[in-house]
This record gives structure tokens, sequence and C-alpha cells, in this order.
């Protein structure tokens, strides 16, 4: 054992310890605690641009102005299912945003938000995105619809339905476009063949992540051939130069974001504060923020014009084609999708 | 290497094993080691250094480094003491459950991380069995850095402790009898005796909680909430940009927290003399 | 007056000059049990000022389990132990004063020599000048001045020993306790080392408990010495007193070989088998008729090749030599006594009895001859000679 240390040393070295320990210990303000109030926002994971970039500068310039009062936003971002299930737990989250109604009827069960969303404008929808393909530029594998990814040797990336809402938009717009197609032909929907489409490409899943975010990342770093996903995403890509193109199929799904209040956190003071948000996000300044960030208004169609490089879709169809969450969910992702295709697989 | 350690010579001449060992090591070290640890720092500086500098500055991105470094000092300034205190008394006294006891210490490393946070969430969560007691009052213990700490705590539990109770159990007793008889009170002894000899087992058991600590994800991101610019820990920030796409941003907080865990194992390595078990 | 006979002097004045010394230590009635096993059973010593009494005794014996009694780290069942007047049995191990050197010496590791001499005073919050100065004077007393600032582990054993006295004589301790000091030494330096511990001791004046299994130490190191069997005392005495007059079996044999012989006790004399050996008893305790065992050292037999025995010798037996070894200062040899003829006393068979041999070797006896008379009147195995012996000492036969 070797006794170098000189005290002298020893001495210094514990001072600077002890100075760099009480540095460190110290808990740093969060900088966007610039006081005033706040509102937290849970979202699923493709609302952050928009929301950071455009809706919450927007609202609180607007809230200043009017009642010359400071608003800061505080958020969290990721897949659908999981921000509902962090709510559950008890996040402290004023507003939801999500992708699927379902999860805010899961809200709803759990005595979360108590205020019904259908008394807002539009059922409660701020926007809405069509679901599309992406793949990589040049189309190599040629898809030019969701049949195609049935095709051997090519390679899906798909996020899990369990805990992504935009997985489960994903399988309606698949097995949803069959059957429109299918219509089309025999007027009359074929649900062996949607069925048989739907577990042929689910064979070709090579990866599922935990959201549509995720997923997205994961075909960026040059995972799979292919990916579905809302239109948006593929736009935002194309916007930083990504070698992709985006496939419109002929007919998908209209996946449609709803708000909701989460009602038990948030204190009476601030509920004029809340309102006045969830409010906001349908107005036209709002609506058209959106449309600069790739989602179609959900309030006005006119809107979309402005919108480049939206693709154009034959056979659209939304979640009432299925009868609503109600019967979608138990139908198709249950029934169809994990009794008959994922336990196949 | 002294005379001591017998070299592994053929008969005569050159001797190939030495250099093929560690030829071999290297080899193998390449993928599993050496180039994911490369990647991240070409990856995070390939964009050019002024935007690796931009993605550090990051208001939010500062803020989750000095989360990461607060919650996990606090985490291992209470692990350490705590850990000392159940050495101490695991290895001096003997009694019913005392072995179930330090068995229950060192589960913690057994659990999945996110196993841990959810239990937290469970147990201390608004709704929780124990949360909502508090409710009321109140107090909320989750989704605030004080969540962070309290998840850290229960996750890197055992390593103080697992680093300082051998040097415990192979101390002689006779340096605290003799302690005693000459006059000293329990706390003299302890603060005199016992403590110096157990110098480099703190240091060394608190570096390895720290960077434990600074590295943990699975239990942070459940009881935090994942609060940007609020909760949200290095670790959680680095999988915020991955999710988003911003992947050099995500680079450059990562070779951040790498540096950091690569200065402390270097303290643990250069300083292991000092750090020596008498 | 130099700083080492200062610390001396200061000691020597505190000590009483009476002419019988003055109790410093009491032990009374000592007496432990772990769970059902005896270890102690009524212990009782004293240690007078400036002694150096030594318990001896094999492993397991107990003699470990009285000092640390007497320090305070064990509690008895039963008895006092009084340091200086001071009843203290009920007191911690702090609060006793004593002052324990330990096998290991366990010197505290991240000291320095200083620093851990100095211990005791820092911890009874002693003015910085006045450690300063205590601890001078003791690395002066036992000779370690250049390795004041030297770590225990750059120390040999013997330095680290007297670093562990000094340590203890820094808090003017009641008594010493010395738990088998030397055991972790080689035997050179263990001698040298118990000289000079000693010698320092004598001036110090602290009175001092050593704990030995080394019957040569004991002899060496005590003023008196305490034989330890199985928890109980055999003898406590002299060294001059436990080694020539042992007072029981055990002691004779674990002060070195003893041979034994049972004898009957006759008007004036001991008769066994066909020696008569003058001796005068005590009458109040040993009359005619009585059985006893007669025990005397190698060194107390004579061998002689004719019956002619110079006054003082008288005869034993006769006996053929069976071992002869040679031990550097003197020769050890080993004879078997003839079988007795008719006329003898019907008796037991003698024998003796060492540390090392604890069997009875039947009819065996061991003597030792200083060199000058091996080398002028040379034995080897095989010869008849006449043995006879010097002095004895009476052992009740139990």
């Amino acid at each position: 054992m070797r006794h170098t240390t000189s005290p002298r040393f020893t001495f210094l070295a514990i001072v600077g310890l002890v100075l760099s320990l009480l540095l460190i210990g110290c808990l740093p303000k969060p900088p966007s605690e610039t006081g005033g109030t706040n509102i937290t926002v849970y979202g699923f994971s493709i609302m952050k641009e928009s929301l950071e970039k455009a809706i919450y500068p927007g609202f609180s310039a607007k809230w200043k102005k009017d009642h010359g009062q400071d608003v800061s936003f505080t958020s969290s971002f990721a897949g659908s299912e999981t921000v509902t299930n962090q709510i559950l737990q008890g996040a402290p989250s004023h507003v939801a945003i999500l992708s699927i109604e379902r999860d805010a009827q899961r809200l709803k069960s759990g005595g979360f938000t108590t205020t019904d969303w259908h008394t807002y404008p539009q059922k409660g929808i701020i926007n809405k995105t069509p679901f599309i393909i992406l793949v990589r530029k040049g189309n190599p594998k040629g898809i030019r619809d969701f049949s195609d990814l049935a095709k051997p040797g090519v390679r899906l990336i798909h996020p899990d339905p369990i805990s992504s809402g935009g997985a489960q938009w994903s399988i309606l717009a698949i097995y949803g476009s069959e059957l429109k197609k299918s219509e089309l032909q025999s007027s009359e929907p074929d649900r062996a063949r949607a069925l048989h489409t739907l577990q042929a490409i689910w064979k070709n899943v090579i990866s599922t992540p935990a959201s549509a975010r995720e997923a997205r990342t994961t075909f960026e770093l040059g995972n799979g051939d292919a990916l579905i996903t809302y239109e948006l995403e593929g736009l935002l890509m194309k916007e930083a130069n990504a070698p992709i193109e985006i496939v419109v199929p002929q007919a998908t799904i209209y996946s449609e974001h709803p708000a909701v209040v989460i009602d038990k956190n948030v204190p009476a003071d601030k509920r004029a504060l809340v309102d006045a948000f969830l409010q906001y996000l349908w107005s036209d300044e709002a609506q058209q923020a959106f449309v600069r960030y790739h989602f179609h208004s959900a309030t006005n169609s006119a809107f979309d014009q402005a919108g480049k490089d939206f693709g154009n879709i034959q056979l659209p169809f939304a979640i009432d084609y299925f009868g609503g969450w109600d019967k979608a969910y138990p139908d198709v992702i249950e029934k169809i999708f994990r009794d008959q295709v994922q336990k196949t697989k | 290497m002294s005379s001591i350690v017998p070299t592994m010579r053929h008969v005569r001449g050159f001797d190939i094993v030495r250099p093929l060992s560690v030829g071999l090591l290297m080899f193998m070290m390449l993928p599993l080691v050496f180039l994911p640890l490369a990647s991240i720092f070409i990856f995070g500086t390939s964009n050019g250094l002024d935007k690796f500098w931009a993605a550090l500055m990051q208001p939010e991105a500062v803020f989750a480094l000095k989360l990461s470094m607060a919650t996990s000092f606090w985490a291992t300034a209470f692990n350490v003491i705590f850990g000392l205190f159940a050495a101490y008394v695991l290895s001096r006294y003997n009694f019913w459950g005392r072995n179930a006891l330090i068995v229950t210490i060192s589960l913690p490393t057994a659990i999945p991380t996110a196993v841990a946070g959810f239990a937290l969430l469970l147990l201390w969560g608004p709704y929780g069995t124990l949360g909502r007691l508090l409710t009321p009052h109140g107090i909320q213990l989750m989704f605030t850095a004080g969540a962070i700490i309290l998840a850290n705590i229960f996750v890197t539990f055992p390593l103080a402790f697992g680093v300082i109770k051998p040097v415990f159990d192979t101390m002689s007793r006779s340096l605290e009898e003799a302690s005693a008889t000459i006059g000293a009170t329990r706390w003299q002894t302890f603060w005199h005796v016992t403590l110096p000899s157990l110098r480099g087992a703190i240091v060394s058991g608190a570096l390895l909680t720290f960077a434990r600590a600074v590295g943990e994800f699975g239990s942070t991101i459940l009881v935090s909430g994942n609060l940007a610019g609020r909760t949200q820990t290095a670790p959680l920030y680095i999988f915020a940009k991955f999710n988003e796409g911003q992947i050099e941003a995500a680079n450059a907080i990562a070779i951040v927290l790498a540096l950091f865990s690569f200065l402390i194992f270097s303290v643990l390595f250069f300083a292991r003399d000092w750090l020596d078990v008498d | 007056m130099k700083a080492k006979e200062k610390f001396v002097e200061e000691h020597r004045m505190s000590a009483s000059s009476d002419k019988a010394p003055p109790i410093a230590t009491s032990v009374i009635g000592l007496s432990k049990r772990f769970g059902k096993t005896g270890v102690l059973e009524n212990i009782s010593l004293d240690v007078a000022e400036g002694e150096i009494l030594v318990l001896l005794g094999a492993s397991g014996s107990g003699k470990t389990t009285i000092l640390r009694i007497i320090a305070g780290l064990e509690q008895p069942n039963s008895g006092r132990i009084i340091l200086h007047g001071r009843d203290v049995t009920e007191l911690p191990a702090r609060e006793r004063g004593t002052g324990v050197i330990f096998q290991s010496y366990a010197l505290f590791p991240k000291m320095t020599v200083e620093k851990n001499i100095g211990y005791g005073l820092r911890i009874r919050r002693r003015r910085r000048k006045e450690i300063r100065q205590t601890v001078d004077e003791l690395l002066s007393l036992v000779q370690l001045e250049e390795h004041r600032k030297k770590y225990p582990s750059q120390l040999s054993g013997g330095q680290q020993q007297r670093v562990a006295i000094a340590r203890t004589l820094a808090y003017k301790p009641e008594v010493l306790l010395f738990d088998e000091p030397f055991g972790a030494l080689d035997t050179q330096t263990r001698t040298h080392l118990r000289r000079e511990i000693r010698a320092l001791l004598r001036r110090v004046n602290v009175p001092s408990i050593f704990i030995t299994h080394d019957q040569e130490e004991a002899l060496e190191l005590g003023d008196r010495v305490a034989v330890i069997n199985k928890g109980h005392i055999e003898q406590i005495g002299t060294p001059y007193e436990i080694y020539n007059q042992p007072a029981t079996e055990y002691v004779a044999t674990f002060l070195g070989a003893a041979n034994i012989l049972e004898a009957v006790v006759k008007e004036g004399f001991v008769e066994t088998e066909c020696a008569k050996i003058p001796a005068e008893l005590d009458p109040k305790v040993y009359s005619a008729g009585d059985r006893i065992k007669i025990v005397f050292r190698p060194e107390d037999v004579l061998l002689s090749r004719t019956d002619f025995l110079k006054p003082g010798h008288f005869k034993l037996a006769s006996a053929r030599v069976e071992e002869v070894s040679f031990v550097g200062a003197y020769e050890r040899l080993r004879v078997r006594l003839e079988q007795p003829g008719e006329e003898c006393v019907d008796g037991e068979t003698p024998y003796y009895l060492t540390t090392e041999t604890p069997e009875r070797r039947p009819r065996s006896i061991i003597a030792t001859r200083p060199k000058p008379e091996a080398v002028a009147a040379r034995l080897k195995i095989g010869d008849r000679v006449v043995v006879a012996v010097t002095s004895f000492t009476v052992l009740r036969s139990a």
C-alpha cells in the first residue's frame, strides 16, 4: 500500500471534491420555467413538431394578448397507448392528444376524463392524416398498394399494435382497403380475402417498434423495405430529403386524432385556461398550422389546399366504416388481427 | 509483472502464446465493445463539430444532463450511507433473518428496471396503494425529480453495499477491540478506526453507484412521466431524440454520457492503489 | 534528564515504595461458561505493582478468556475484577484503563506510528502539545524515533509490537495485558524480544499479565507464573517454585520433562521399588504408609557406571541405555530400568512424562548430562548404568 499523498494535496482534493459535489447536487431549474401558469400536454408521438413549433407559441401569444398572462407548456410524447397508460397511472397531464379514440375512451373509463369530447367541434378530432406506404427511393420492390406488401422478399416495419395507436390504424387501413376494393368489384366486402392479405403482409414484418415515431426512425436508419405510416411522417421525411418515396394506396383510412381534457388533473383555477387551449386547437390559426405540419385539417378541407404534396386517395374511409372504435377494436384488432393473424405468424 | 508470475515459455525461443492470446482478446472485443463505442463517437460528430456543439447546448439537453447528475448524486449519497450502515449491522450482528435480509438487499439487481419503475408507480403513484393516502395532503411523489431519485435508489441499492460489506467481513475485530480498550467510544472507534479502513470501498462503491444511476433508463421512464425539460434525464432525452429522428442530437448526449462513464472508471482504475483494501 | 528517563521516573514515583509491593490487579472467583461448557472455574489471582505475572497453559485452557475478561472484552458469569482498588467488573472495556497488546498487535493500519501511539490521548482530547510530548517520550523509550512517520505495514513484527506497547503506555494504563505477543515470531526474534520487553517493563514499572503456552518463555519472563489447566489454576508461584516444586503432575510435566515414580512414605525416607531415598517430609502432611509420587527432572539424574556414588546422590535402580541424543549444550539419554528383584516393593511401574509425550513410558527415565560429563564418560546404547537421583519433589498421589 502506497501512501504518497501529501497532506496538502489531500486537503485540496477534498475541498475540490466537496465544492463539485455541492454543484452537482443542486437540482437544475427547468428551462421552460419562465413563470406564469403551466399546461402539461401528453401527446402521441407525431404531434411533437406541430405542437411545439406552432400551436404552443400561437396560443401563448393569444392568451398573453387577451389576458396578459404568461403561459408555459410542458410536454411528454410517446406511443398513444403508452401515453394513455402513463396518465392512468397518474402522470400529471392536463390535456391528452391521442392517436385513437379508443385511448380516449380508456381515459374516460378510468375516470380521468369526464367531459365528453364529442361535444367539442368535430367530435373532438383536431386533425387527421391518411395512412400511406413509405418505400425506398426508386421503389425497388415495386410496391403500389397494400397487397404488394405481401410479396415474398418484402421486409416491412410495423409498429406494435399493443402500444401504438398508429399500428392499430395501419391494421385497419390494410384490412379496410381490401374490403373497400372488393366492394368495388363485387359490391360485397370480401372478408376472407382481406384476412388473407393481412396475414400474408404480417408474415413480412421484421420489426415491431413501440410507437409510430420509433418505427419511422428505424426505417430511416435503413431497416426494412417498407413502412406503413401516417402521410405526415412521410412528408416530414421528404422535407428532410430522406431517400424515400410515398406510395398512396387506392383505398386507405384516415386516422383521426382526438384531444381530451384530463378533468381529474385540472384544478378549478386552471379550468378556463385549459378549455381555452382546447378550443384554440380548432381555430383557423391552429388548423392552418396543422396543415403546415402536414396534417389534414379537421374543420375545413379548404385549408388542405395549402398542403403541398398531399396524396390523392381514391377510396378514403374512416373509423365509422367499421362502426366506430367500439366495433372496430374487438372485431378487427382483437378477433381478426390478434386471434387470427398475429397468432399464426 | 514480477518474477512470481510464471512465464508460459516453450522449451526455447519465441513464445507464440502470449501475442496470440492478446490478439485474440482484442479481436473479440472489437465487435462487442470497441466498434459500438466508436460508432457513437463517429456518428455523433459526423455532421461536424458545430452541429455537435449546438445539439449539446440545447437548453433541454443541458437540463437533462444536469438533472441526471443531480438525481444520481442524491441517490448515490443515500445508498452509500445506507450501504455503510447496512454492511455494519449485517456484518457485526447475528440475528434471526439476517441472511434473508442480505439476500433481499441484493434483489434489486435481479429485477428488470421497468418492473421496478412500475412497482414504484403502483405503490406511490397518485392512485397507488400508499400514494393515494398522500394525495389529499398535496404530496405527489411520482413524476418528479424526487421520483427519479427514489427509482435510482432502488435500482442501485445493492451496489455500494456489495462493495463495502466484504471489507467489513474481513476486517479484523481486534482493531475495534483495541480501540475500545484504549478508551474510545463506539462512535470514536467508528470514525477513527473503521471508517478509514473503509475509505477505498466507500469511494469505489460511490463511483459505481453513480455511474449506474446516471445510465438508468427503464425505471426512470416510468416514474418520471418523461416530461421534457422537467423530469427528463439524459438517457430519457437520448431516447426521445432518437424517437424524433434527431439522431445527431441523441448521439451528442450519448457521447457525453460515455465520456463521463469513461472518466469514472478511469479514476477507479488509476486510483486503485489508494482504494485498495488493507 | 532525557525524555525516556523522565517518563520512566514519573511512573516509578507513582508506584508505592513499601516493602511488600501492593496489589495492583485482583481477579476474584472468576468463572465463565459458554453455553453449557464451562470455560473458567473460580479463577483468583493477584498481580502486584510492577510485577509480571505469566498465565501459562495449553490451547483451550482458558487463559485467553481470563485476559479478555480482565480487559472487558467479555463478561464473566461470576467473579470480580479489581484494578488499583477499583471494582471494574461492571464497567465497559473503554472505562477500565487496561492496555491490551493483541497477538496481531492490532495497530491501526491507516495511521502512522506516531498517530497510533497518540491515539489514546487524542480520543481523551488532550492538548496537542501534551500529546506531542508524550509521543516523543514513548518513541524514545521504545527506540523507534526514526520510524515515527511510517505505517504499520512498513515495520517488522518486533517493531510493531513495540508500537503496540507504546500505544498503551501513552494513557498510563492500570495493567498491561499481553495476548501471546510472541506467537507470530521466529524463535530467535522471540527470545531477543522477550528480553527487551522484560527490560522495558522493568523500567516503566507497570504491572503486566502475559499469556503464553511456551514454558521456557514463562519461566524467563514472569516474576510469578500461574499454570492454567482446563479453566482452573493448577499452581501459582515463582518460576523456581513451579519448576522445582510442582504441586501437581500436570504442572510438573507442563514445565518440562518429568520423571515420576510411585513411592511409599516411610520414617525418614521414601521407598520406591528397590530404592530407599532419604527424605524429610512434613509430618503434619505426610504420615508413614502414605502413597505418594515423587518427581524429578532429567537434570536431577546421575548416570554412573559403578555403584560408587558421591554423597547427595541416591541410587534408584540399574538400567540399560536405550537412546542417546545430542542437543547442543547437553546430552539427553533415555534409560530403561531393569526389572526389580523379588525383595523390592511391589508398586506401579515408574514412568516419565514430558510435554511432548503425553503417554507414560513405563520403566523409562529421561536424564540429561552436561557436555563435559558426556564427553568424559561416553555412554552408548546398551550400556548398563546405575541411575541415581540428586533431588526430588513430592506430589500427593491423587
